[in-house]
């Protein structure tokens, strides 16, 4: 090898050497990223078991039925671990929302916001049956 | 002789630096899949939100036909049931967050149930056994952003209450009825919102009330002791229990108490 060609190769090398490092950085972040994923995932089952909890009784459609709201508010609050953010809105059959009031203990300080739709119905001999759309969030 | 291993030293520094960046990203993607790998032994939940939601799209089925149910068995039309599951499919049918569903629903006709319910209220006096059911089988299809889900299951809602007793005549002449009833949802046992107690007599059903010293014990599991005193001819008593289970679904059955 001439001394010339000597210094394009050990261009090719470095480049080679940066090319390896790159892809492992990059490989792991998607790691990373699979992750996060997971993190909203079991954020989104803890917010859908909660409605669930809630349902199980028939409680929640009947604090709607009530619009109940506060009560609403407090026993959401209290199906969750501490820490967790959350917005609930509730929509009737025709798509319109049913809550005047905001149902939430407080702001969402976090980036990752994850949403939950919850088809819920009420156990009354009239019936009725709600959408509820929750947005989640862990307190940064 | 130095100056040969210093050339050795120069060609090879790109192979070592390549073999370097090499051990370098083993080193980077190995302490990452580590650390990821603990990460997710601490994470509990691995199931994935579709199945969660279509679990709670059952719940939810439940719901709907406990909601029918009360209303059949208080009186509604069989009819209620496909009606309010029409409503809830129409309702389903708007949730996107996951993809797009459908729930299709099949109450249940065969030589009990009809439009998917099945009341039997047994007035005659030996049944001991009256019953309030609902049986419908559905089938939801999620085509969603990551998987298509195809699922079908059957929802039975079934309240179900037994009665049976006996009297013993006291020195007045009157009759001291002794009853046991059961509540049962889905047959397991479960608890009644109301009961209300009937006698026959001279085929009037009359009310029990506190004027015949009505006493209900119940025992938090579902069974009710119940006692009270009648005044009447026959050698036996007819007797009738139209009760509500915590869900509001009405059920009756009735029993002919002889003496002891």
């Amino acid at each position: 090898m001439s001394r010339g060609n000597r210094g394009q190769v050990r261009i090719i090398e470095a480049f080679l050497a940066v090319l390896i490092i790159f892809s492992s950085l990059a490989a792991s972040s998607s790691l990373t990223a699979t992750q996060n994923r997971a993190k909203r995932d079991d954020l989104s089952a803890v917010g859908l078991q909660a409605l669930m909890k809630l349902d199980s009784d028939g409680a929640l459609g009947r604090l709607i039925d009530e619009g109940n709201w506060s009560r609403l508010r407090d026993a959401v609050d209290l199906a969750f671990p501490a820490g967790v953010s959350f917005n609930l809105t509730v929509y009737d059959e025709g798509i319109q929302q049913v809550n005047a009031v905001v149902v939430s203990n407080g702001g969402f300080n976090s980036q990752e916001v994850v949403f939950v739709e919850y088809a819920c119905a009420g156990w009354g001999p009239v019936f009725h049956s709600y959408v509820i759309r929750l947005c989640l969030a862990v307190a940064a | 002789m130095k100056r040969q291993v210093e050339e050795f030293r120069a060609n090879r520094s790109g192979q070592l630096l390549i073999v370097a960046a090499l051990a370098i990203a083993v080193l980077v993607s190995s302490t990452t899949i580590y650390v990821y790998e603990l990460s997710r032994d601490t994470n509990s939940s691995d199931r994935p939100p579709l199945n969660d939601f279509v679990l709670s799209l059952k719940q939810s089925a439940r719901n709907v036909m406990i909601s029918s149910l009360a209303n059949v068995s208080n009186g509604g039309s069989s009819s209620v049931l496909a009606t309010n599951l029409n409503t809830f499919s129409q309702l389903v049918a708007s949730l996107h967050h996951l993809g797009t569903m459908s729930l299709d629903f099949t109450p249940l006709n065969d030589s009990t149930y009809d439009s998917g319910t099945y009341l039997s209220w047994n007035t005659s006096d030996t049944s001991d056994t009256g019953v309030s059911s609902a049986y419908v089988n559905f089938t939801l299809r999620v085509y969603g952003l990551e998987e298509d889900i195809d699922a079908a299951f059957a929802v039975n809602v079934t309240t179900t209450i037994t009665i049976s007793g006996s009297y013993a005549t006291l020195l007045s002449g009157d009759k001291q009825v002794s009853l046991t009833c059961r509540v049962y949802n889905e047959d397991e046992p479960a608890l009644a919102k109301n009961m209300t107690f009937f006698y026959e007599n001279s085929g009037n059903w009359i009310q029990v009330d506190a004027s015949n010293d009505l006493v209900i014990i119940d025992q938090g599991n579902g069974t009710y002791l119940v006692s009270f005193t009648v005044n009447i001819p026959s050698d036996t008593v007819p007797v009738s229990v139209r009760g509500y289970d915590s869900r509001n679904v009405f059920v009756l059955a009735n029993t002919t108490c002889s003496g002891t």
